[in-house]
C-alpha cells in the first residue's frame, strides 16, 4: 500500500516574517576583512598598550546590535551614494553613463564579399520564385479561357444566371419573380452536360470558323423557346398611320437567334417570358375594363379604339422554333401589315410600364413606426387616424392600368402627328406671313408643347405674333400672347381655323405697327367684328365664331398730313385682305345743284377699294408700306 | 371603375371572412455591438431591395396598463416614430397602438412564437385618451436601428435606450436586438417555416429562437 505523503497547506509569508527570515541569514558576528585590517593597523602602529587597549575597549560594542547598526548604516550610505549617482546620471547634465567602446575587429574583406553574395542570392531566389508562380498562373488562365470543359462553362453560367441544385439536377430561374412579377409561368430551365461527341454547330455567319460545341446543354421550357416581341401599331381603318420604322443593319422584325449558345437562348427565353406576361396583363385588363367602345381581344392581339376610325393594335409576335431553319436559307422578307410598322417608342413604353408594375409590387414604403404592418402605402396608414371616408379609401386603391396608360400615350402620339401635319400644311399654303414652329425637345409621354411664330419676311422686327400650342391626349390648348387660352378638340379643322385667325390678326397688327413707324396714326381699330361689318363688301361671308377666335378685324389709319385714310380689313376666311383708301380733297368732286362750292371737295372722299392683287410689293406688308409711302407724299395718286 | 368595385368587394369579404392579419410569428435574438456590422452586411445581401439605402428607424414606445380588472391586466403598447425625415412632417406618420396577446411557444414542431397582435394607427392624443380611460404608464423606452424586409418578413435590428430623466436616453446594454416577424391571418402556419429557414441563414452570427418571457 503506497504511503501518501502528507501535504500541508502553507500560507505565503508576510512581510515581517520575510524580513525576519532574511535577517536570520545574515551573520552579524562576522566582520569584513577591511575593518579588521584597519583595526589591526592603528593598533600595531601606535604600539601603545594602554591607549590601544583603551581604544580597542572603546571599539568593543557597548550593546549587542552596534555592529549590526553600523553595517546597516554603511550599507545605507552606499545605497544613497549609488542612488545619487544614478539620478545625476539620469539627468545627463553633469554626468553621463557611456559604454566602453570596444575595439572594432579588423574587417576581413573576403568575408564581407561572401556574405553580400549570399544575401543577394537569397533575394534573387525569392523574386524568381514569385515570378515563376505568376507566369504559371497566367499560362493556366490562358489555357482555361480556351478550355471548354463543363465546369468552367458552368462557372460562367452561374455568374449570369441563378442556379440551384435540386437532387441530381441543376435548375435555373429566368423569371422576373425576384423583382416583383406575379406571373404564373415559371421560368425554370435545366442545365445538363453535353455528350462527348456532339456534332459541331454550323457557323453563325459564313466565313467564320465553326464554333466548337458547348459542353453545357440548357433546356428551356417549350413555351419559352424561340423569339418574341410585342408589336404596337396605330391603324387608321385599314392603313397604318405610324410608319416610323427604325432599321438597324441586319435586323428583321423577328430577330432569329441563330446561335445555339446558352446565353443567347436564355436571353431570348427571358424576353419571351416578359412579352407573354405583358400581353397577358394587357388582355386581362382589356377584358376587365369596360369603356364605352370595348377592346377586342383575338388570340394574341388586342385592338382598341383611340379615336373614331383610328385603332391601336398590340400583339405578341412569337416565332417558336427558329433553330429548325437551316442557316443557309435567306432571311424572310419584311412582312407588311402590323409586323412591318412597329412603333418602337410605344413598345418601349409598354416594357417600361410593366417594369414599373413589378417595381411597385416590390417596393412599398417601410412602416414607421417599425411595429406597424408592412405593405401599405403612406396614405393608407394615415387613413385610420385621418378618418378617411369610404370614397377616399376606394380612390386610394385605384391606379391606372397598363392598357389605359398605353392608350393615353397612343392618343397623344396620334394627336401630335396630326397637329404637326396641320401646322405644316398651313405653313405650306400661307406664304405671306411666314409660320415658323419650334417643338419642345423635352416632353412627357402625354403632353408636348409647340411654339408657333408668325412673321412677315423682311418685317420681323415690325411685328411678330407668337402663340403656344400644348398638345394633350385628346385636346389642344392654344395660349396666345394677349392672354386668351383656347381649348380645342382633336379635330384638325379647328386648329386650322385658329391658325388662320392668328394669321389675319398678325396682318392687321403688323399693318398698325408699320403705320406707326411710318408716322401714320391709327384712327380706329377693332377686332372681332361679325361678318360683313366694316368697310366691306361680302355680307355673305358669315364669320365662324367657334373656338373664340375673332372673325374679321379692321383698322383705319390716317396719313401724317391728315389728308388720307387707309382702311384695312383682314379676315380668316374669304378675302384675306381688303384695303380701301379715302383721300381728300376729293378727286371726283363736281359741283352739283345742291353742293355748289369747291371748298366742299376738302371733305373726305369715299373709300375706294384697291385691287390688292395688282398692287406692287412682295407681300402684304411690303404692299402696305409702298401704299403708305405713296400716299403720304401727298402728291401720289393711285387711281 | 371596375377596379373600384372589386376593391369594395374585397374589403367586404375581408371583414366577413376574417382574413385580417392578426397573428404574429416571431423569432428574437441578440447580437453584440461589435458584431453588429457583420450582421448588417449579411442582411443587406439576403434581404429584398438591394438597390435602396438601408432604412433606419427611431421609435419611442410607451407601455400602458390597465388593471387589475377582474383579475387581469390589459397592456397596450403605444409607439411613436421619432425620426423626422426631410420632406416628411412629424404629423404625417401616425402613432400606432398595439395589443399583443399571450405568446404561444408550442413544442418543437412550431418553429416560431405565435401571438395575437392587433395594430391600429391613431392620432397623437391617444395617450390622453388612454390615461382618461384609466391606463397608467408602466415604462417607456426608445429603440433605434435598421429595418429590412424579405417577402412578407420584417427584420429589425435595433438598440434599446432607457431614460432616467426626460430626453436623456442611455443604452440599456451593449448589444442589439434582432427580431424576425411576419404578420399573417389565422391559419397560415406555413409562413413559420419560411421564418425558420431565414433564421437558419443567419445562424452563426445570431441565434434566433423562441424566447419565453416567463422564464427570463
Amino acid at each position: 500500500m503506497p504511503v501518501r505523503p502528507k501535504r500541508g497547506l502553507m500560507m505565503p509569508l508576510s512581510m515581517s516574517e520575510n524580513l525576519a527570515r532574511l535577517a536570520a541569514k545574515i551573520d552579524w558576528s562576522r566582520s569584513d576583512g577591511e575593518e579588521d585590517g584597519d583595526e589591526a593597523a592603528p593598533s600595531s602602529a601606535e604600539g601603545d598598550g594602554d591607549a590601544d587597549s583603551q581604544v580597542t575597549t572603546f571599539q568593543q560594542p557597548t550593546w549587542p546590535w552596534e555592529s549590526v547598526r553600523n553595517k546597516i548604516r554603511d550599507a545605507y550610505t552606499e545605497v544613497c551614494v549609488l542612488s545619487d549617482v544614478l539620478s545625476i546620471a539620469r539627468h545627463k547634465r553633469y554626468m553621463v553613463l557611456d559604454g566602453v567602446t570596444q575595439d572594432a575587429p579588423e574587417p576581413k574583406q573576403i568575408i564581407q564579399v561572401i556574405s553580400k553574395k549570399k544575401g543577394l542570392a537569397a533575394a534573387a531566389q525569392i523574386l524568381s520564385e514569385g515570378a515563376e508562380r505568376m507566369r504559371e498562373n497566367l499560362a493556366e488562365q490562358r489555357r482555361n479561357r480556351n478550355n471548354n470543359d463543363f465546369y468552367t462553362e458552368l462557372l460562367r453560367l452561374r455568374q449570369k444566371w441563378r442556379l440551384r441544385k435540386v437532387g441530381n439536377n441543376i435548375i435555373g430561374d429566368l423569371s422576373y419573380k425576384q423583382v416583383g412579377s406575379r406571373f404564373w409561368l415559371s421560368g425554370t430551365f435545366e442545365v445538363k452536360k453535353a455528350e462527348e461527341n456532339a456534332p459541331a454547330l454550323p457557323p453563325p455567319a459564313p466565313g467564320l470558323p465553326p464554333v466548337p460545341p458547348s459542353p453545357i446543354i440548357v433546356t428551356v421550357p417549350s413555351e419559352l423557346q424561340g423569339a418574341a416581341f410585342i408589336y404596337v401599331t396605330i391603324r387608321k381603318d385599314q392603313e397604318t398611320l405610324c410608319s416610323a420604322r427604325l432599321t438597324h443593319p441586319g435586323s428583321t422584325p423577328l430577330p432569329v437567334p441563330q446561335s445555339q449558345h446558352w446565353s443567347d437562348r436564355l436571353d431570348a427565353a427571358q424576353n419571351v417570358l416578359f412579352c407573354k406576361e405583358l400581353i397577358a396583363q394587357l388582355a386581362r385588363e382589356a377584358v376587365q375594363l369596360q369603356p364605352r367602345l370595348p377592346h377586342m381581344v383575338i388570340g394574341n392581339e388586342i385592338t382598341s379604339t383611340i379615336f373614331p376610325g383610328i385603332h391601336l393594335v398590340m400583339g405578341l409576335a412569337h416565332s417558336a422554333r427558329p433553330e429548325r431553319r437551316p442557316a443557309a436559307a435567306p432571311l424572310p422578307p419584311v412582312p407588311a401589315g402590323p409586323l412591318g410598322d412597329n412603333n418602337y417608342v410605344l413598345e418601349h413604353s409598354l416594357h417600361q410600364l410593366l417594369r414599373h408594375m413589378h417595381h411597385r409590387n416590390m417596393h412599398h414604403a417601410m412602416p414607421h413606426p417599425a411595429s406597424a404592418p408592412m405593405g401599405m402605402s403612406k396614405r393608407r396608414r394615415q387613413a385610420g387616424p385621418g378618418a378617411a371616408s369610404r370614397g377616399q379609401l376606394l380612390k386610394m386603391v385605384e391606379s391606372e392600368t397598363l392598357l389605359e396608360s398605353i392608350i393615353r400615350q397612343a392618343r397623344h402620339v396620334v394627336l401630335r402627328m396630326r397637329t404637326a401635319f396641320a401646322i405644316d400644311s398651313c405653313a405650306r399654303e400661307i406664304k405671306d406671313p411666314l409660320i415658323v414652329t419650334h417643338w419642345n425637345s423635352v416632353n412627357s409621354p402625354t403632353q408636348s408643347c409647340c411654339k408657333v411664330n408668325i412673321m412677315t419676311h423682311g418685317y420681323d422686327s415690325v411685328h411678330r405674333t407668337t402663340f403656344l400650342i400644348n398638345v394633350l391626349e385628346d385636346s389642344l390648348r392654344c395660349v396666345c400672347r394677349d392672354g386668351r387660352v383656347m381649348t380645342v378638340s382633336y379635330e384638325t379643322s379647328e386648329l386650322h381655323y385658329i391658325i388662320l385667325c392668328q394669321v389675319s390678326q398678325h396682318n392687321l397688327l403688323a399693318a398698325q405697327s408699320l403705320g406707326r413707324i411710318m408716322g401714320w396714326t391709327v384712327k380706329s381699330s377693332s377686332s372681332g367684328q361679325g361678318g360683313g361689318g366694316g368697310g366691306g363688301s361680302d355680307a355673305s361671308q358669315t364669320a365662324q365664331s367657334g373656338g373664340g377666335g375673332a372673325a374679321s378685324s379692321s383698322c383705319v389709319l390716317s396719313a401724317p398730313g391728315g389728308h388720307c385714310y387707309v382702311a384695312v380689313r383682314c379676315q380668316p376666311h374669304g378675302e384675306p385682305v381688303t384695303v380701301s383708301v379715302a383721300q381728300s380733297p376729293k378727286r371726283d368732286f363736281f359741283p352739283t345743284a345742291l353742293v355748289t362750292e369747291h371748298k366742299w371737295e376738302h371733305l373726305g372722299g369715299a373709300f375706294r377699294q384697291i385691287k390688292w392683287e395688282k398692287m406692287e410689293g412682295r407681300n402684304f406688308l411690303n404692299k402696305m408700306e409702298l401704299l403708305m409711302a405713296n400716299l403720304s407724299s401727298g402728291t401720289g395718286s393711285i387711281m | 371603375m371596375c377596379a373600384a368595385i372589386s376593391a369594395q368587394e374585397k374589403l367586404q369579404a375581408a371583414m366577413q371572412h376574417k382574413i385580417v392579419p392578426n397573428q404574429e410569428y416571431l423569432l428574437q435574438g441578440s447580437v453584440l455591438d461589435s458584431s453588429k456590422d457583420v450582421l448588417i452586411h449579411r442582411l443587406r445581401g439576403l434581404a429584398d431591395n438591394v438597390d435602396e439605402q438601408v432604412e433606419t428607424f427611431q421609435d419611442r414606445e410607451r407601455v400602458l396598463t390597465l388593471g387589475p380588472v377582474s383579475g387581469q391586466t390589459l397592456t397596450l403598447y403605444v409607439r411613436q416614430a421619432m425620426d423626422v425625415r426631410p420632406g416628411m412632417d412629424q404629423s404625417d406618420t401616425p402613432w400606432t397602438m398595439r395589443y399583443i396577446g399571450q405568446p404561444e411557444l408550442g413544442d418543437k414542431s412550431r418553429p416560431t412564437v405565435l401571438r395575437n397582435s392587433i395594430d391600429v394607427g391613431c392620432t397623437p392624443n391617444v395617450l390622453e385618451f388612454l390615461s382618461e380611460m384609466g391606463f397608467k404608464q408602466d415604462y417607456e423606452f426608445m429603440c433605434k436601428g435598421l429595418m429590412f424586409r424579405k417577402g412578407r418578413m420584417k427584420i429589425l435590428v435595433y438598440k434599446v435606450y432607457k431614460n432616467k430623466t426626460a430626453d436623456n436616453w442611455e443604452p440599456l446594454s451593449m448589444s442589439h436586438v434582432v427580431e424576425l416577424s411576419v404578420l399573417a391571418p389565422q391559419g397560415h402556419d406555413a409562413v413559420a417555416e419560411d421564418v425558420r429557414n431565414f433564421a437558419e441563414q443567419l445562424k452563426p452570427l445570431v441565434q434566433l429562437e423562441k424566447t419565453d418571457y416567463r422564464r427570463l
